[in-house]
């Protein structure tokens, strides 16, 4: 009997401990199981709470205002709606679309929110008369409107690391059409399953097996999002499991709008460069250059065919495989009755309608690179990347392409492949920076040659010298002598200042010195007193780059970039008002709150009487002086400005205002070597081409009631009458009016 | 019956100065004025700097864009509404820099915004290209001395 019952409790114990050793190993599976849905919980709480994706800051050109009597042609308006997404259309427009009838544009806008008010959405007709808008007309109520404001144009973004860029939509902005054709193709059971479809799984799996190859898939809707957002696109039963539990825990965690949402936010559908596209809306923009809302049935069918891969069906790279792919899509819709037969057999027949060539990536690097510098003392490069922060420029895109189209023209005419170029074009009024390229090769993002190239500026620092000496008391007037000089240096070397054709040219009025460029009349006066006037001036627009001063700064040896010419020539063109130069006016969050907002700044400097007299003279330069090519070649129309050459002809330099704009053109090599141009050779040609695109308004001397005009005669100061020989027209502080009579040659 | 104006006295305590109604006495008497003074002080409200009413200048008589910009300005201006005032005027600048009302109204809004320094310049840049209007002469001068004050 015992040693029957022996072996019975021997096995009794034994499953008891089999029992037990299952049951621990049961709790220590769990444990972990639990642990681990813990830790994919907790990498879904990271990514969901806060911001779900890292969104590009976009940078935003000006808003275009247009009203009768703007000087705007059609083609320009055309080329701003182009860079925008706004769409030409033959038929009445419908928002985001425009046509072209006649000599009008017929436009629907989109509502825009500026941080003063919220532009509606209108549907207007703009007429042209040439070169300039007559009327404009809303439509919608016939009322002739006497001011509209475009919304302006996306001219760049700033990426986050990852290269990822979208634009977000709300479940609300999500087209019916496409969330209907999405779930006809790639989740037919979303709003049934849990995450996972068992189904769905078990029908691929015999699909693949089948057909010995993978055929067919059977991740949900909620599974293909887990794999992109938390997951790896490898193959492995360990990624699937990982992409079901998450595709669980999402379902858990979030409604189904939410899901689809991040669905359609997060889907990667393009690669331009090394920007990733991701998100239906972004896809929408760069494929058919128009918003989501916009789209057709058979446009967005193409960017549901899109999902399935990328790359393979890229409409662009390969359109047979996509236009298939596209029909399929469609074939599959009209089966599910979103759409009928007929429309079926309408839109199959429909071309693929995409653009034949991305738009480029932050086209105008040179200005972007420029705003992100005056940026980064206020927002770090993360936040540039992620915030999603919309930064409102001046910058003016008609301006940038005739300066683009300029600049090529004007290097044309010089024979040198490795000469470089940087030119600035701003609002001197108002310190607005409207357009900028940092190199010949505009679209080139790289070294930013108008922001960081320190070059001497030569001659270009005489309006300034001009404008001390005539604080000090001079006029234009005042005589001096075009005669060699010696200067003993600091260091005991002795200095022989020249001028630029070594020559001399013996006594003549101060603004016959300027206009001709002589250095050494200007050198004489600045060593008795105009140096130290000259150093306290740069001073004022911290253009003073070293307390040491020396004599050689009289002749413009001090280094500066096109940016900081620009600004030197800003107080000079806007008569002594300081206005700080700049590419931001405005930065808001991406609901629309005002972080940042730049006012038109305006100090007043210097005097303005004594200012107007340095533009007189910079009239005289472009009309007889060393830029006499402006007479040439814009005949009576009036501008002012002033060339610039340095030592061995290294650098070409010319900067010139018209009524409005200030443009500064530099021109030299990277390695500094000569490049055998002058500033009136170089610089000034490519400035003359860039105005000539460009259509501007003569430039005006302001009234001043404190100066007095008087003729005389350029070479002996005297005062003489309209017609003699060597007359000039002259303004004069009243009490320094010359007193010499000349005699009427 | 003696009425003794107390308007704009300065409360040592909160370091400002402090509007009072006019307190009337039957007859002087010097002391207990003095405590009134002193007790009452401290109890007024804040003194605001003269409201400066913004309304359109009569020499501008312009129309189109630029004065329709004005329009909105002194309307932004007279609801408080500063910022959206100086986005109206700024706009305003950039169509026609040279406009010396859209400065002298800039210059305005900043004076109500009690930002002095840019009434300041903005004065002085409507004064550069004022061409002689009487009135807008008279309001820059007005307002120059201000901006000056505060």
């Amino acid at each position: 009997m015992a040693n029957k019952s022996k072996p019975k409790s021997n096995r009794r114990n034994k499953k008891l401990r089999f029992r037990k050793l299952l049951a621990g190993l049961s709790g220590i599976a769990l444990l972990f199981l639990a642990s681990y849905l813990y830790y994919l919980n907790y990498l879904i709480n990271l990514r969901f709470d806060g911001d779900t994706w890292a969104i590009p800051s976009r940078v935003y050109a000006r808003s275009l205002e247009l009203y009768p009597g703007l000087r705007l042609s059609a083609d320009s308006l055309q080329y701003e709606l182009g860079l925008s997404t706004y769409y030409r259309v033959n038929s009445s427009p419908e928002s985001g679309q425009y046509r072209i009838f006649n000599s009008a544009i017929e436009l629907h806008t989109e509502a825009f929110a500026f941080s003063d008010q919220i532009e509606p959405a209108r549907r207007i007709r703009v007429k042209f008369n040439r070169e300039q808008v007559t009327r404009i007309v809303d439509l919608a109520t016939s009322r002739e409107l006497d001011l509209l404001r475009l919304p302006p144009v996306v001219i760049g973004s700033y990426f986050p690391q990852n290269g990822e860029d979208r634009v977000l939509l709300s479940i609300e902005q999500i087209p019916q059409t496409l969330i209907d054709i999405l779930l006809a193709v790639e989740d037919k059971k979303f709003f049934q399953h849990f995450g996972v479809s068992p189904k769905s799984i078990a029908r691929a799996m015999i699909a693949n097996f089948r057909a010995g190859k993978t055929v067919q898939g059977g991740s949900t809707l909620t599974q293909q999002l887990a794999k992109n957002l938390f997951l790896t696109p490898e193959k492995s039963i360990l990624r699937k499991i990982n992409e079901a539990f998450m595709a669980l825990l999402l379902e858990l965690r979030f409604s189904k709008g939410t899901i689809l949402t991040a669905y359609i936010n997060e889907v990667f559908l393009l690669q331009q460069k090394k920007v990733a596209i991701h998100g239906f809306a972004l896809g929408s923009q760069a494929l058919f250059r128009q918003n989501i809302e916009h789209l057709t049935t058979e446009k967005l069918a193409l960017l549901v065919a899109m999902v399935k891969g990328p790359s393979r069906y890229n409409p662009i790279k390969h359109p047979a495989v996509a236009f298939e792919r596209r029909n399929l899509v469609l074939r599959v819709t009209r089966d599910h009755r979103i759409i009928s037969e007929a429309e079926y057999q309408r839109l199959i027949k429909l071309p693929l309608a995409t653009v034949n060539r991305l738009p480029g990536i932050n086209r105008f690097p040179g200005y972007l690179d420029l705003v992100k510098r005056q940026l980064n003392s206020s927002y770090s490069a993360s936040e540039l990347s992620a915030r999603g922060l919309r930064i409102f420029t001046p910058f003016n895109p008609l301006l940038q392409r005739n300066l683009e189209q300029g600049l090529k023209s004007g290097l044309a005419r010089f024979d040198q492949s490795d000469l470089q170029a940087a030119v600035v074009i701003a609002d001197y009024l108002n310190g607005d920076i409207q357009a900028l390229v940092a190199g010949k090769q505009v679209d080139f993002p790289g070294f930013n040659r108008a922001v960081l190239a320190q070059r001497p500026i030569g001659s270009l620092i005489k309006p300034l010298l001009l404008y001390s000496l005539i604080e000090n008391g001079k006029t234009l007037a005042t005589l001096v002598d075009d005669k060699p000089i010696r200067i003993r240096q600091s260091d005991n070397r002795i200095w022989r200042p020249q001028n630029f054709d070594r020559k001399f040219h013996g006594r003549m009025s101060l603004y016959q010195a300027f206009v001709k460029s002589y250095n050494l009349p200007f050198v004489h006066l600045g060593v008795n007193g105009g140096l130290e006037s000259l150093a306290q001036n740069l001073k004022q627009i911290n253009l003073l780059k070293s307390d040491l001063i020396y004599p050689s700064l009289l002749l413009g040896t001090s280094e500066m970039s096109a940016f900081e010419v620009t600004q030197m020539f800003q107080v000079i063109a806007n008569r002594g008002y300081f206005s700080p130069l700049t590419t931001i006016r405005q930065v808001s969050d991406r609901s629309n709150r005002v972080l940042d907002r730049i006012p038109l700044d305006s100090y007043k400097l210097f005097n303005e009487s004594s200012m107007l007299q340095v533009q007189r003279a910079m009239i005289g330069v472009g009309e007889e002086g060393t830029a006499n090519y402006l007479a040439q070649r814009f005949g009576r129309l009036t501008l002012a400005g002033k060339t610039g050459s340095t030592d061995d002809a290294r650098d070409s330099w010319f900067a010139g205002f018209t009524q409005r704009e200030l443009t500064v053109v530099w021109l030299g090599k990277d390695d500094n070597s000569p490049i055998n141009l002058t500033g009136a050779s170089g610089a000034l040609r490519v400035w003359a081409d860039i105005m000539q695109n460009q259509g501007f308004k003569e430039f005006k001397l302001d009234p001043d009631d404190s100066l007095e005009w008087q003729y005389i005669n350029r070479f002996n100061g005297g005062l003489t009458k309209r017609g003699c020989a060597n007359s000039v027209l002259l303004p004069f502080p009243q009490h320094l009016v010359p007193d010499k009579r000349s005699r009427c040659e | 019956m003696y009425c003794y104006p107390f308007l704009n006295t300065w409360c040592p305590i909160k370091g400002r100065a402090v509007n009072r109604v006019p307190t009337c006495v039957n007859r002087p008497r010097p002391f207990l004025l003095a405590l009134l003074i002193v007790i009452t002080s401290c109890s007024g409200p804040k003194i605001e700097p003269e409201r400066y009413q913004t309304a359109s200048i009569a020499s501008e008589r312009s129309s189109g864009p630029v004065a329709e910009l004005h329009r909105r300005a002194i309307s932004a201006i007279n609801q408080n509404s500063y910022p959206q005032a100086v986005e109206f005027l700024q706009r305003a600048i950039k169509i026609e820099p040279r406009n010396a009302f859209s400065w002298h109204y800039l210059a305005q809004t900043y004076w109500h915004s009690k930002q002095f320094g840019r009434c300041n310049e903005m004065v002085n840049r409507s004064i550069s290209y004022s061409t002689r209007l009487d009135d807008l002469d008279r309001a820059n001068a007005s307002l120059l001395s201000q901006c000056r004050a505060s």
